[in-house]
C-alpha cells in the first residue's frame, strides 16, 4: 500500500513538476494524509533547482519568471553601452598635425567639462548596473521580494535622471561642435577634429540607448510590484 | 481566531488608509509645485532678449533664446512637461479619493518616467550651453559671450533653477507612486 502511494508520488512529481501540488492532492484521495506533506516538500525541494518548470508554470508565476529574466537580461544589455561610452570618451584624444603660435590643436575630453561629467556618470552607471545584477537575480529566485524590487526601482529612477543629464549635456556640446553658432561666434570644431567628433557622438548615442533600456526596466519593475502585491 | 484577525485588520485599516491618503495628497502638492517650476522656467527663458547698443559690420550684437537651438529645445521640453503636469493633476486628485486605482498608477509612472527623461535632458543640455556661455572654451576657441550679454546670461542661468527643481520633484513623484503601488 505504501509502495503504491510512493509510486504515485514519484509519477506525479516527475510528470508535472510545476503543477504538482494540485494534482498530487487529487491522487491522495483521503486515505494517506501522512503522505500529503511529503509530496509538497518534495516539490518544494525540487522547484528551486529546476529552471524549466519554473518558467512553464501556469498562470501568473510563469509571467513573473519571464519578466524577471527579461529584467536581468536588459540590465546586462544596458551595461554594454554605458561601459562603451565611458571608455570611448575617456580614450578620445586627437592631435592635429598643424600648429600655430596661438592655438593648440589638441583635443581631449578634459578640455570640455561636460565630457568629463559624461564619462564619470557613465562609469557610475556601468558600476551600478553590475552591482544590481545580484539583486535582480534575487528578485527572480524569490517571487515575494517586493522590497528588493522597490529598491531597484528607486535606484533605477535616480540613474535615469543622472544618465540623461550627462548624455544631454554631452549632446549639447557635440551639437555645438558640429554646427557651431553664428550669434555667439562659436566655430564648429568638428571640421578639423574628425575622429574626436565621431567618438564623442557615438558615445552620446550609446548612452541614450542605455537610458531607454533603463526606462523600460523602471516600467517593468512597477508592473511586477503591482501584480505581486495584488495576489 | 477570525474575530481577532478582523479586529487586527480594522485597527490597522485607518492608519494605513491615512498613510495612503497622505501619500496621495503629497503627490498632488509636488505635482503642482513642479508645474509652477517648469512654467516659470519656460517663461523666463522664452522672454529673453537683449540688444547691445553698438554694432559693427560683421557681428550683430543681439541675443535671444532662439539663437541657440539648445535653449529652444529647453523651452519646448519645459512646455511639454508643464502641459503634462497640469493634465495629470486631476488624475492624481482622483487617487486621493479612490485609492484602489489599478492601471492608472502604472500609466502615471510610465509617463512620469518619460517626462523625467525629457525635462532632465532639456535642463542639462541648457546647463551645458549656459556654462559654455559663462566660461567659454580655450581649446575650441569659443568665446564667453556673457562678458557682453549680461542680463541675457543672468536670465538664462536663473531659468535653469525652476527646471532642475521640477526634475527632482518628478523623481520624488515616481518613487511615491512606486511606494503607493507596493503598499496596496
Amino acid at each position: 500500500m505504501s509502495a503504491a502511494t510512493v509510486i504515485h508520488v514519484d509519477d506525479g512529481a516527475s510528470a508535472s513538476a510545476g503543477k504538482a501540488p494540485a494534482t498530487l492532492s487529487s491522487y491522495d484521495t483521503g486515505r494517506a494524509t501522512a503522505a500529503a506533506p511529503i509530496p509538497t516538500t518534495q516539490t518544494q525541494r525540487e522547484a528551486p533547482g529546476s529552471g524549466v518548470p519554473f518558467l512553464l508554470r501556469s498562470g501568473g508565476d510563469g509571467l513573473q519568471g519571464c519578466m524577471g529574466l527579461i529584467d536581468f537580461v536588459l540590465r546586462v544589455a544596458a551595461f554594454g553601452p554605458t561601459l562603451a561610452a565611458a571608455i570611448s570618451i575617456g580614450t578620445s584624444d586627437e592631435k592635429l598635425s598643424i600648429f600655430t603660435n596661438f592655438f593648440q590643436f589638441h583635443a581631449t575630453f578634459d578640455d570640455f567639462p561636460a565630457f568629463t561629467f559624461f564619462m564619470v556618470v557613465n562609469a557610475i552607471a556601468a558600476g551600478y548596473l553590475v552591482l544590481s545584477l545580484p539583486f535582480s537575480a534575487a528578485g527572480i529566485i524569490r517571487p515575494k521580494a517586493t522590497g528588493v524590487r522597490l529598491l531597484l526601482l528607486v535606484c533605477d529612477t535616480i540613474m535615469v535622471g543622472l544618465l540623461t543629464a550627462a548624455a544631454a549635456a554631452a549632446a549639447a556640446i557635440v551639437y555645438v561642435a558640429h554646427e557651431g553658432n553664428l550669434r555667439a561666434n562659436w566655430v564648429p570644431i568638428c571640421m578639423q577634429f574628425h575622429g574626436f567628433c565621431q567618438r564623442t557622438s557615438g558615445a552620446v548615442v550609446a548612452s541614450f540607448l542605455a537610458v531607454l533600456v533603463l526606462m523600460v526596466l523602471i516600467v517593468m519593475a512597477a508592473c511586477t510590484i503591482r501584480s505581486r502585491r495584488r495576489r | 481566531m477570525k474575530g481577532s484577525v478582523e479586529q487586527g485588520e480594522t485597527s490597522k485599516a485607518p492608519l494605513s488608509s491615512g498613510i495612503s491618503k497622505g501619500v496621495a495628497i503629497l503627490d498632488v502638492i509636488l505635482r503642482f509645485v513642479a508645474f509652477i517650476g517648469t512654467l516659470a522656467s519656460a517663461i523666463a527663458m522664452g522672454t529673453t532678449k537683449q540688444t547691445l547698443s553698438f554694432f559693427t559690420q560683421f557681428i550683430q550684437f543681439k541675443a535671444q533664446y532662439s539663437d541657440l537651438p539648445t535653449l529652444m529645445f529647453f523651452v519646448v521640453a519645459n512646455s511639454i512637461v508643464c502641459a503634462y503636469l497640469i493634465l495629470s493633476l486631476p488624475l492624481s486628485i482622483v487617487h486621493i479619493i479612490r485609492s484602489r486605482a489599478k492601471y492608472s498608477r502604472l500609466i502615471l509612472i510610465f509617463f512620469d518616467a518619460a517626462m523625467l527623461a525629457l525635462v532632465t535632458a532639456g535642463a542639462s543640455a541648457a546647463a551645458a550651453i549656459v556654462y559654455l556661455a559663462h566660461k567659454g572654451n580655450v581649446r575650441a576657441n569659443w568665446l564667453a559671450i556673457c562678458q557682453q550679454f549680461d542680463s541675457f546670461c543672468e536670465r538664462i542661468s536663473g531659468s535653469l533653477i525652476g527646471s532642475f527643481v521640477a526634475m527632482v520633484l518628478l523623481l520624488l513623484l515616481i518613487i511615491l507612486s512606486a511606494i503607493a503601488l507596493a503598499r496596496r
